[in-house]
């Protein structure tokens, strides 16, 4: 089969408009240096078209070049203009299906679709672009063959009826609205360590930073909140998840629109999310992790299978239609393990200190370099709440682990979903005979130390931990292959 | 438990030794063009590296074990943070031998597990003799097909 045939002139137009403007540039700068002979206005102009016309060519070659099939057993690509590609994706292998269509593509009626594999870091097949409907059919066969459905032919399947589509979860408007609101991005506030480190170069300001320093972070803080609502808003307008027979499904977006599937069975991770203000008023938010990639992360350009927002109650009712665990009973760290926060953030609060003596020493300001200190006196409390916020919980077939005060994760992880094991202590946890211990699964969304982690635990506790979770994993492997093979 | 054979303190300490020459050159080269206090200090700070690398290296050998267990291959190691891992046999994908070239020169052989896993992707036993990691390779092979069943490893 082809691509959608509106898909040349789309991808000519998006790719041209990049490729004529950089020419363009790149001859106005040439120009000026004397590498080549200066350029004049048609010149320029002339070598634009040419740009414009050389990546036309290559979008309709790309369009001849490109075919996939969908067969009963999976989805092959052949692709590429000059060196060419084929690609057999095993379909019991793919772990998600994605669609997504910014407004261009809505009002062309296109679609891109991404699907995922557990292998590799990229997404396996991108069709660019395909029509929307077309979309949705591969979506839906590929749902179908995997369950042992044999090919049919397009056309004739589009339309049929399909396994009952079952609502889980719809955002109300409100709810999209107090999610923007709630929601601060901490991606963001990356953005804002810039603002203080630069005011010690500023002149005059120094000696105001203290209050000045506060007004300004105060300022960009409330800038970067709005920011994160609007897009919030604009990325979960319209969010819906539902369950069509062993998948999820999900929509949203205003301005790109996603929808995409994930095979239950194929879930790894199930996280829920509450920040301080999520958890004041209540709300949480959930993500379905799989093998492919974890929600809100590139390849899919964000893809997301999670509830962004709902009430705690509903949150937990879905995380347990999503996996059926037992509601967990944590299990705090030992109190001993706040010392070590104490003596965590007094070291980072003394570094501060250090380093704005040290700025003093070179600049000469600012004269409250001792200030940070004032701080300690805070570091009890929020060891304390740090403390509070971490815990672990062993259930029949699940293991739960919770971090964060600010961002408070809970991460389930089914014992037939892990990986591997890992304990691990420092230095500084061996003197307080602390351990953690790291439940790792196939998920994409550990890269960046987020894997389930039971963080300080008591190193007896630690090891039974350990050993418990290999051994679960074997019990619950053996059980799933006698309901298997018993059914048969 | 099992430990590693003692010749990987010899690779470990070429290491250490390169690592050591090289901060030696570095510190010389400031030495001559900013810092001016003279050559013995390059000598002094090669040493010094090479004494704790040492002592780094041993610990280091001391503390590495590992054992092919019931279900599981089990790990320790590590000097400053400790490490024990559990790869089950279920979650092994493939399982290579290395040889880099200063293991190759002192008779030795690395052996890699993978996993599907994000984090403890890959496992690396090295200080094995060549005989010894093929036999654990294969070992380890035979475990993970009997363990697998009829499961897809994600």
């Amino acid at each position: 089969m082809k691509l959608h045939p509106l898909s040349v002139p789309y991808r000519a137009i998006s790719r041209g408009i990049s490729v004529g403007t950089s020419v363009v540039f790149l001859g106005i700068t040439l120009s000026g240096t004397g590498a080549i002979p200066d350029l004049i206005g048609p010149a320029l102009v002339g070598l634009a078209i040419l740009g414009v016309l050389v990546t036309a060519g290559w979008e309709v070659a790309y369009y001849r070049r490109f075919d996939y099939e969908l067969t009963d057993d999976g989805l092959d690509l052949a692709s590429g203009v000059v060196s060419r590609r084929h690609r057999e994706i095993p379909l019991r292998r793919v772990q998600n299906v994605d669609i997504s269509r910014n407004v261009i593509q809505r009002a062309l009626g296109l679609a891109a679709l991404d699907l995922e594999t557990a292998g590799g870091g990229e997404t396996e097949a991108s069709l660019r672009y395909v029509g929307y409907d077309e979309a949705k059919r591969l979506q839906r066969e590929i749902q179908r063959l995997k369950r042992g459905g044999a090919a049919t032919d397009a056309g004739e399947s589009v339309g049929r009826p399909d396994d009952p589509e079952e609502t889980l979860f719809e955002l109300s408007m409100p709810e999209l609205v107090a999610l923007s609101l709630l929601s601060f991005d901490l991606r963001y506030v990356s953005v804002l360590a810039f603002g203080p480190v630069a005011f010690p170069f500023v002149p005059g300001i120094a000696d105001l930073a203290f209050l000045g320093g506060i007004v300004i972070v105060g300022l960009l803080a409330v800038g970067l909140w709005a920011i994160s609502a609007v897009f919030t808003f604009a990325r979960y307008y319209g969010f819906r998840l539902s369950q069509v027979g062993e998948e999820l499904r999900y929509e949203r977006g205003l301005v790109q629109r996603y929808d995409g599937s994930i095979p239950l069975e194929k879930v790894q991770t199930v996280t829920v999310r509450e920040n301080v203000l999520m958890r004041r008023f209540g709300y949480a938010a959930l993500a379905v992790e799989t093998a492919g990639y974890a929600p809100g992360q590139t390849p899919s350009g964000g893809s997301e299978a999670a509830v962004p927002l709902a009430t705690r109650e509903r949150v937990l009712d879905l995380a347990r239609e999503v996996e059926p665990f037992d509601p967990p009973e944590f299990e705090r760290p030992p109190k001993r393990a706040r010392t070590r926060y104490v003596a965590r953030y007094t070291l980072a609060l003394a570094g501060v200190a250090g380093l704005l003596l040290g700025a003093r020493a070179l600049a000469g300001r600012p004269d409250l370099w001792y200030a940070p200190l004032a701080l300690v006196v805070l570091t009890p409390v929020a060891a304390q709440l740090k403390w509070a916020n971490r815990g672990y919980a062993r259930a029949d077939r699940h293991v739960v682990t919770r971090n964060g005060f600010w961002q408070r994760t809970t991460k389930i992880v089914a014992y037939d979903r892990v990986q591997t094991v890992i304990e691990t202590r420092t230095i500084f946890q061996r003197r307080r005979r602390l351990a953690t211990v790291v439940i790792d699964t196939a998920s994409s969304a550990g890269f960046g130390g987020r894997e389930a982690s039971a963080v300080d635990l008591d190193r007896t506790d630690a090891r039974r931990l350990r050993e418990l979770v290999g051994r679960r994993l074997h019990e619950r492997l053996g059980e799933r292959w006698t309901e298997r093979t018993g059914r048969r | 438990m099992e430990t590693l054979n003692p010749r990987i303190r010899l690779v470990w300490g070429v290491g250490v030794l390169v690592t050591a020459a090289v901060l030696g050159v570095g510190v010389g080269v400031a030495d001559r063009f900013a810092l001016g206090v003279g050559a013995w200090i390059a000598v002094v700070a090669a040493v010094a590296v090479l004494g704790v690398g040492v002592g780094y290296v041993l610990v280091k050998y001391r503390v590495w074990a590992f054992e092919v267990r019931d279900d599981d291959l089990y790990l320790e190691r590590g000097v400053l943070t400790r490490v024990h891992t559990v790869v089950p046999f279920v979650r092994v994908q493939h399982v290579d031998t290395q040889r880099g070239p200063i293991e190759r020169a002192a008779g030795l052989s690395s052996v890699v597990v993978y996993t599907a896993g994000s984090r403890g992707a890959d496992v690396t036993i090295p200080g094995l003799t060549p005989d010894r990691a093929d036999a654990l390779q294969e070992r380890l092979r035979r475990l993970a097909i009997e363990s697998e069943g009829d499961f897809d490893a994600v």
